[in-house]
């Protein structure tokens, strides 16, 4: 057993041991267990990323704002440029120049050990990579959706449960004092009894029409990246922009499923649960590389009444983000600090002791740090993160079939309808397949 | 059932349509474009009237409203006679319905100076109001192509809805706000439709061949006709990822686009799958007509001449929508080296 393995295994324990003697209440700052700042270099929490593009580096830069909290050590991407600038920003964070570089996630897991890993990467690579990591027993912190099928998703979940890693989903708004405040105010009730959640998410964007076959650049490996997805010849469209098309992402829709449905489950207390019919339209490009429906209304039903209403911004006269309606009024909340309501009266409410308190992260990132190293709870666990992006990808379903969709949340399956199962996931391309867990 | 609806329609049941023109400088292109992309919809029997060339004696044109059901009015130039325009009021009170195209109708009014036009230019046309009949179903962001945007249009009179605006870019000597594009107001027991897309370009036309467009003047007349639209939102309108244009006005026929998917190489346009998908969608729930789709796909399959990238992106679809019907023709293609894997997942899928 190497150092590292040993120290991984230490910092689980001694937390286990901690909860064992009292339960760390969620509320306590993490510097009042000596956590924040000046932590003794071999309590660190020992890093490496897979997938080091523009969320990925994001959230390394946020890891590595927390400086002697976290300290990384290996990067991996299919990208040989990227890869470099990943290990060039890893290397300045830790005055060295040893940090490790995979270009294939399979090599990293095997090699390397660690206690967490970042990982952010085009959804159709989620569900093997986040279950082999949980698999390896390596903490998680994942970006959101954490799926590109359902199926995806339930063996995602699996596998952090079996496993019992640390998850935390890069939802980062439930960190944000303003939508917790606003979910806060919804679950109690303070715009009375919540009949309808709308969920306000970006329109979809220009296309780029039908761009020619064109040879791969030479730093990245095309193969690799498509990976799981149906192969297909390189058109240009690669980083960033794999987005707008069905075979890698729902589009627009499911990358904010992550973020403004996330908020409106949690603040209806829906996020332990699944709708039970879903219907609605999407607007697809007549033509075009870019196949993600650009606009998109569809209804959520959930078995108490609650309806949750997700589409394009430009649809709803409350534009992006989640807005809870209850029988006495509404409350809002967006980005930009965003918290409004009906009343303005609403937003000065007191939330009683003896009312729900959702959890409190004020930095999502160190949040997850803490987490991995004293094994409590964190902001953004597997299941919500599931339940948020499920509901939009059964949306998705009932667009591309044009039917409404029965869902059955406890079982995770479709009512009698075959043909809309088959839209539960999609065959990989072999070799690769979801592992088991 | 639009296509039955179609069959069953004859002449007599057809909307009768008056299109008066005239005195404009690009007018004969632009009326007969109009014309056509009235006939295109099948649900219009329409005819021609000319005014008098200007500084004509108007007294000649005094038409009959009254044996129509649409009047659609594409007309720059001299003022029409007073009872002329009392006698379209009076069509309009009575229940009959009125489209205005062409940025500079005014129904027989002169234009008012406070009249300016963009540059010719694309822009995005944003729809306001989206439970209107005409409107109903559209996408809420569409792109149309190289047009003139119409700015400083008196929209006053009571009860009009504004349908849809344009931004008006001042890069384009525009505004610098949304301007109205598509108008509709109800007026007694009649009402009026009114397009200020469209301005017509001797030299590219894009802006009449656009799908959108071509859609909302179809929709717009129905609804002016009849208080109704029974037109579906078709699969080929554009959206803010791009325009759609229609080459002669026509949207996709289902032979047509079959047998244009067969040759279907990677890279080229993808419209007749688009088309094939919003079939399988508009189909839903209706085995009959999924199967009819679905031995329309085998076809596809089995056709010598199918391309590989074709006959790959049926199988994406029959993998989900398909049936026992279409599994001997998928497997028959599990030697093709090429598509073993689309094989390989459709069967994985179906069974």
């Amino acid at each position: 057993m190497s150092i590292k393995t040993s120290r991984r295994t230490f910092v689980r324990r001694s937390a286990a041991a901690a909860a064992g003697i009292f339960v760390v209440p969620s509320i306590i700052p993490s510097s009042a267990l000596g956590l924040r700042g000046r932590i003794a270099p071999s309590n660190r929490v020992i890093m490496g990323a897979i997938g080091t593009g523009s969320q990925g580096m994001s959230n390394m830069n946020d890891f590595l704002k927390l400086k002697d909290a976290v300290r990384f050590v290996a990067v991996c991407d299919v990208d040989a440029v990227r890869l470099m600038k990943a290990k060039a920003r890893v290397d300045a964070a830790n005055k060295a120049t040893d940090c490790r570089t995979y270009d294939d996630f399979r090599e990293f897991l095997e090699k390397e050990r660690l206690d967490a890993v970042s990982i952010a990467l085009p959804d159709h690579w989620h569900g093997i990579i986040y279950a082999e990591t949980a698999n390896k027993k390596l903490n998680v912190y994942g970006e959101k959706p954490i799926c590109r099928t359902i199926k995806d998703g339930q063996t995602i979940v699996a596998a952090v449960k079996k496993n019992n890693i640390i998850w935390q989903t890069g939802c980062w708004q439930r960190s944000q004092a303003h939508f917790r405040r606003g979910a806060e105010l919804a679950i109690n009730g303070r715009a009375g009894k919540i009949k309808l959640i709308e969920v306000g998410l970006p329109d979809g964007g220009r296309g780029i029409g039908t761009p020619p076959v064109m040879d791969v650049p030479p730093e990245l490996n095309w193969e690799m990246w498509l990976g799981p997805a149906p192969k297909v010849p390189y058109r240009g469209v690669c980083h960033w922009n794999w987005r707008w098309m069905l075979d890698y992402s729902g589009g627009q829709m499911t990358d904010w499923a992550g973020h403004h449905i996330d908020i409106g489950i949690w603040g209806a207390g829906l996020e332990y649960t699944g709708p039970v019919e879903i219907s609605g339209k999407g607007v697809y490009p007549p033509e075009g590389i870019y196949d993600a429906p650009v606009e998109y209304d569809f209804t959520c039903k959930y078995a108490n009444g609650i309806e949750m209403r997700i589409c394009n911004a430009s649809r709803l006269k409350m534009g992006m983000g989640t807005t809870w309606y209850g029988d006495l009024g509404w409350i809002h909340t967006d980005r930009g600090n965003r918290l409004t309501a009906s009343d303005p009266k609403i937003l000065e409410e007191v939330i009683g002791e003896n009312e729900i308190h959702l959890y409190k992260s004020e930095n999502h990132w160190l949040n997850f740090i803490e987490s991995v190293r004293t094994g409590a709870p964190n902001i953004a666990p597997i299941e919500p993160a599931y339940r948020a992006i499920s509901a939009g990808l059964l949306g998705e379903i009932a667009m591309t079939t044009g039917e409404t969709i029965r869902w059955d949340p406890e079982k995770e399956e479709i009512i009698d309808n075959p043909r809309a199962s088959r839209l539960l996931s999609r065959p990989y391309r072999k070799p690769w397949d979801l592992p088991t867990v | 059932m639009l296509v039955a609806l179609m069959t069953a329609c004859t002449n007599t049941d057809k909307i009768k349509t008056l299109i008066i023109t005239g005195q404009g400088e690009d007018n004969l292109v632009w009326t007969q474009a109009v014309q056509s992309i009235l006939d295109a919809s099948e649900l219009f029997s329409t005819k021609i009237v000319t005014t008098p060339p200007e500084g004509q004696d108007m007294s000649q044109f005094n038409p009959d409203f009254s044996k129509y059901d649409l009047v659609v009015i594409d007309y720059e130039g001299d003022a029409w006679l007073e009872k002329s325009v009392a006698s379209l009021k009076e069509f309009v009170e009575n229940g009959g319905g009125v489209v205005r195209v062409h940025s500079k109708s005014q129904a027989g009014s002169p234009v008012p100076s406070s009249v300016s036009f963009s540059e010719r230019h694309n822009f995005e046309v944003r729809t306001r109001i989206t439970d209107h009949p005409v409107t109903n179903g559209l996408p809420v962001r569409w792109l149309h192509p190289e047009d003139v945007i119409v700015q400083g249009m008196d929209f006053s009179a009571d009860g009009i809805q504004v349908l849809a605006t344009a931004f008006s870019d001042t890069a384009y000597a525009g505004s610098g706000k949304p301007e109205p594009v598509l108008l509709a107001n109800n007026s007694g027991k009649g009402r009026v439709f009114t397009t200020f897309l469209g301005t017509p370009d001797l030299d590219k036309n894009e802006a009449l061949e656009c799908a959108g467009f071509i859609v909302t003047l179809q929709r717009g007349a129905e609804w002016a006709a009849t208080g109704a639209v029974t037109q579906d939102v078709p699969f080929d309108f554009p959206t803010a990822a791009g325009a759609v244009l229609r080459t002669g006005f026509k949207s996709v026929n289902p032979d047509e686009a079959f047998e244009n998917m067969c040759s279907y190489e990677i890279g080229e346009s993808t419209l007749y799958f688009s088309w094939l998908q919003s079939e399988i969608r508009r189909a839903s729930g209706n085995a009959e007509t999924l199967l009819n789709l679905e031995k329309k796909m085998v076809e596809v399959l089995k056709n010598s001449k199918s391309t590989v990238d074709a006959k790959k992106l049926i199988l994406k679809e029959l993998s989900w929508m398909g049936s026992e019907y279409c599994i001997p023709a998928v497997k028959e293609l599990s030697s093709v080296t090429d598509i073993k894997d689309e094989v390989d997942f459709t069967l994985e899928r179906l069974q």
